[in-house]
């Protein structure tokens, strides 16, 4: 049961990594491979006003969610927006971001030193429910991706702006003859990631010690969600963080731990054959 | 109100139109009349800034807006319903009128505005909850239009109103274009069809290979079928 | 005229119009006056004092430029947006290490499984993979990198050595040779395999195989109408890319000595994915310019440390953006500018275009 716990809680943070993913994948068709160096942003910025500046984490964390952000959007400024409707797009910043992640890599290393550090969970404490083991940072884990999934889909259902980067995501040119602007909607959308996987960092850094490569292995399982939930879907990302978390866990429980990653590479190759889309993807793969 | 100077335009390294010259006047109903493939969807594409054009102006109320982003020009009030209509289709007939409410203005006025939609359109407000990609060819095309008049237009460019429809359907959407345009509305249509756009056209254009080749008011050459024939077979 | 006489008529071949294949026109002289400067070379160096650094460094350049070239062949002609390419590296590296080191066998037998090994990785990896569109391409080749490295550092015993590699593997022997002498042979060697690899990849580029993969990477819809099996396409590429890498690897195994699991580390990808970018990304010179500056690049410097990661992360993202096309078509542009005597044949390499969607056609 421990395991299901565990699955729960890695789930919802996989889950919180996909939606960014999912979103600028839906919104830009972009892949960004940068998601993890603003993970990492996130936390470090995060990290830096607790023991620099020694501010409690409850203050830390927004700032460090916001300097996510602005690191999003800054890429997007910077290495994005100039190729956007060019024919390299793919290419271009499929390499600038893995480019953008090494630098952000070397950067922290440069600025704090390689040692892992620590990052004070936002509550402490845990408690246990017929002997399974609950922390409470970790029901906040949970509790806050559960919460930001539903007010990322309110965002994006009732407000003009969340329906803005829906019809952008299904028709942008369409979207652009309603005088929506779809450049500043992809930064927008960008933005909106950046901030999430910064939250993610921050929320999870208690759980394993901050390093600069922290935020590569998250990225990578929140492609694997964002993949087998269906590419842009949102309520994919949700449902399937769940459902990788929890089999994870179940298979390092059984299995062992170095048989966690290949079984859910099995798992998604699985997915990949029966339904390329994932589960709720809308009919973008094509199988050649 | 929209001039058009000289317009070249292209995909490529082809060239598609060759220096189009073309005016609209205020409540006017211009007709764009050529056969597939010579220009049609090129000419409003580059006119509602989705294409870039190599050269020529073009201009609203003496405005340049040749170069200007299609967001801003759509925001000035040139509206393109685009071939194929071009819906958004995992979202609801009710959101996809609102995205035409988008701009910031009209945004606060949109439930006004869906109200003036609804007489034209009556069954976009019944079935309003549905996903777009479920309608059938005629009513896409009527959601396309409402989507379009939803917005502060001023003029509108369809592309192709009878696409892809049956005669009943074309007719009716013919029809309501007509009522849009009795009530003030300027209008460019680029179609290939001649048959239920003469009640509409004020002035006709034929397109030719990427040029215009013939101009004049539409009764004039909307009476001469050999003309016709000939150009749209 | 009947039948018969119209086979027969067909089977004499027109001769080869030059003009109309202007790609076959490498001047021999220059491929020769090459080959003969880099047989030459260690005898040159010798003389030198840091001719045996230089000849390492050299040595390291033939490895990684047959790499760099292979992975090019696949992403940048290809459109294959693998990251499975040190993983399949050191696929090859841990077969012959293995087979050297826990069967005895000589590392010039062992060598030759490792391209073996690797390709046989690639068809695992790629008949699932090559069916999918980019994006998949690049998750599931992740994966399986991750999947490697996890076995590599994890696995039993004879092939993690307690997570670190392998180490104390059998190097080559060329009969008494040691020192100087004995680089030079291991030269010679690297030499072959980076001869070998890059003419059999210049003769893919510019063969029917290597037109069908710029045309389904430039405009696949239209490619595949006219009858070319993408799927086959990307398999055979990929079997060939992951032949040489795998060969590359099994080399590098018994050449070093051994191969350590931190050959999985991000930077190794990196640096090889620079020296494509950088180069000239789908451009057949490209990454052996890139595997130079790289290489060079990196020894001057070293002793930055961390910064130089930064760095190279930063002009990664810069050129991939501002400048796609990388340095090798601006050098190849410039040489027809001021020297070549009359125009060059129009490079077979396009820019990158990436494989389009097929709803963004019009």
């Amino acid at each position: 049961m421990q395991a299901v716990w565990g699955g729960i809680l890695f789930g919802s943070v996989y889950g919180l990594m996909a939606l960014g993913l999912t979103l600028v994948w839906g919104a830009v068709r972009l892949l960004n491979l940068a998601h993890g160096a603003i993970f990492v942003v996130g936390s470090y910025v995060a990290y830096f006003f607790v023991s620099r500046l020694n501010l409690p984490i409850l203050v830390a964390l927004p700032i460090g969610v916001l300097a996510a952000a602005a690191f999003a959007y800054l890429m997007h400024l910077t290495f994005i927006r100039p190729v956007i409707g060019k024919p390299g797009f793919d290419n271009s910043t499929l390499i600038a971001t893995v480019g953008i992640s090494i630098a952000v890599s070397a950067a922290a290393i440069l600025i704090f030193n390689p040692e892992y550090k620590v990052i004070p969970p936002v509550i402490t404490g845990n408690f246990t429910v017929s002997d399974v083991q609950i922390t409470k940072q970790g029901l906040l884990v949970i509790g806050t991706s559960l919460a930001l999934f539903g007010l990322v889909y309110l965002f994006l259902t009732y407000t003009r702006q969340g329906m803005a980067i829906r019809a952008v995501s299904q028709q942008q040119e369409a979207a652009s003859l309603m005088s929506i602007p779809v450049v500043r909607t992809y930064g927008m959308v960008i933005a909106i990631s950046g901030a999430l996987a910064g939250l993610a960092g921050v929320l999870l850094s208690p759980f394993f010690f901050l390093n600069p490569n922290s935020g590569f292995n998250p990225m990578i399982q929140a492609l694997i969600v964002t993949i087998f939930g269906g590419l842009g879907s949102v309520r994919g990302a949700l449902v399937a963080g769940f459902v990788l978390g929890i089999f994870e866990s179940f298979v390092e429980v059984y299995y062992g731990v170095a048989w966690a990653q290949p079984g859910v590479f099995l798992l998604i190759i699985l997915m990949l054959i029966l339904r390329p889309n994932g589960l709720f993807g809308i009919g973008e793969v094509r199988r050649l | 109100m929209l001039e058009v100077r000289g317009l070249v335009a292209g995909y490529g390294g082809g060239e598609v139109l060759h220096g189009i010259d073309l005016f609209v006047n205020e409540g006017e109903g211009v007709i764009v009349l050529g056969p597939n493939g010579h220009g049609k969807t090129t000419l409003l594409r580059a006119i509602t800034g989705l294409l870039p054009p190599r050269a020529g102006q073009v201009l609203l109320d003496g405005k340049d807006i040749t170069h200007w982003k299609a967001e801003a020009i759509a925001a000035a009030g040139v509206i393109h319903i685009p071939q194929g209509d071009l819906l958004f289709a995992e979202m609801t007939v009710t959101e996809n009128l609102l995205m035409g409410a988008y701009h910031g203005p009209t945004w606060s006025e949109r439930n006004a505005r869906l109200g003036r939609v609804y007489e034209l359109f009556p069954w976009l407000k019944e079935r309003g909850g549905q996903l777009a990609r479920t309608l059938s060819g005629g009513e896409r095309r009527m959601l396309a239009l409402g989507r379009g008049l939803m917005s502060k237009a001023r003029l509108l460019l369809i592309d192709e109103p009878s696409l892809g429809l049956a005669p009943i359907i074309t007719q009716q959407i013919y029809a309501s274009i007509h009522k849009v345009k009795q009530g003030g509305m300027s209008l460019l249509i680029a179609d290939e069809n001649a048959n239920h756009v003469a009640g509409l056209a004020d002035r006709v254009y034929l397109l030719e290979t990427g040029s215009l080749v013939r101009e004049g008011p539409a009764d004039e050459l909307l009476r001469d079928k050999a003309l016709l024939e000939s150009y749209l077979g | 005229m009947s039948a018969q006489a119209a086979v027969t008529a067909g089977v004499i071949r027109p001769k080869l119009d030059e003009a109309a294949a202007p790609w076959r026109r490498v001047s021999l002289y220059t491929v020769g006056a090459v080959a003969l400067l880099l047989l030459v070379l260690p005898w040159v160096l010798l003389r030198l004092d840091i001719g045996t650094y230089l000849m390492t460094l050299l040595i390291l350049f033939f490895v990684q430029a047959v790499v760099a070239q292979s992975w090019n062949l696949i992403m940048g002609y290809g459109g294959i947006y693998s990251f499975a390419q040190v993983a399949l590296f050191a696929v090859g590296g841990w077969t012959s290490g293995v087979l050297v080191h826990s069967l005895g066998w000589n590392p010039f037998i062992a060598i030759l499984f490792s391209p073996i090994v690797a390709v046989i990785a690639a068809l695992g990896i790629g008949l699932p993979t090559l069916r999918l569109r980019g994006v998949y391409v690049v998750l599931l080749t992740l994966a399986f990198h991750e999947l490697a490295r996890v076995f590599a550092v994890t696995g039993p015993r004879f092939i993690s050595g307690g997570g670190y590699g392998l180490v104390t593997v059998q190097t080559f022997q060329f009969g008494n040779a040691i020192g100087d002498q004995r680089t030079i042979y291991l030269y010679y060697l690297a030499g072959l395999i980076f001869a070998v690899a890059t003419f059999v990849i210049w003769r893919v580029i510019h063969s029917p195989l290597g037109v069908a993969m710029t045309a389904l990477r430039d405009s696949e819809t239209y490619a595949v109408s006219r009858g070319i099996n993408q799927f086959r396409v990307r398999m055979v590429l990929f079997t060939i890319s992951a032949f040489f890498t795998g060969l590359a690897g099994g080399y590098s195994t018994h050449y070093n000595g051994g191969i350590s699991t931190t050959i999985f580390d991000f930077p190794r990808i990196i640096d090889l994915l620079a020296m494509i970018v950088i180069g000239g990304w789908g451009t057949f010179g490209g990454p052996i310019l890139g595997a130079g500056l790289v290489i060079g690049i990196d020894q001057y410097l070293v002793a930055l440390g961390d910064y130089q990661t930064l760095l190279l992360g930063l002009v990664l993202a810069t050129i991939a953006v501002f400048a796609p096309q990388g340095l090798w078509p601006l050098i190849r542009r410039m040489y027809e500018t001021y020297l070549a005597p009359e125009p060059l044949a129009p490079p077979v390499e396009v820019s990158p275009a990436a494989p389009h969607d097929t709803k963004d056609e019009l």
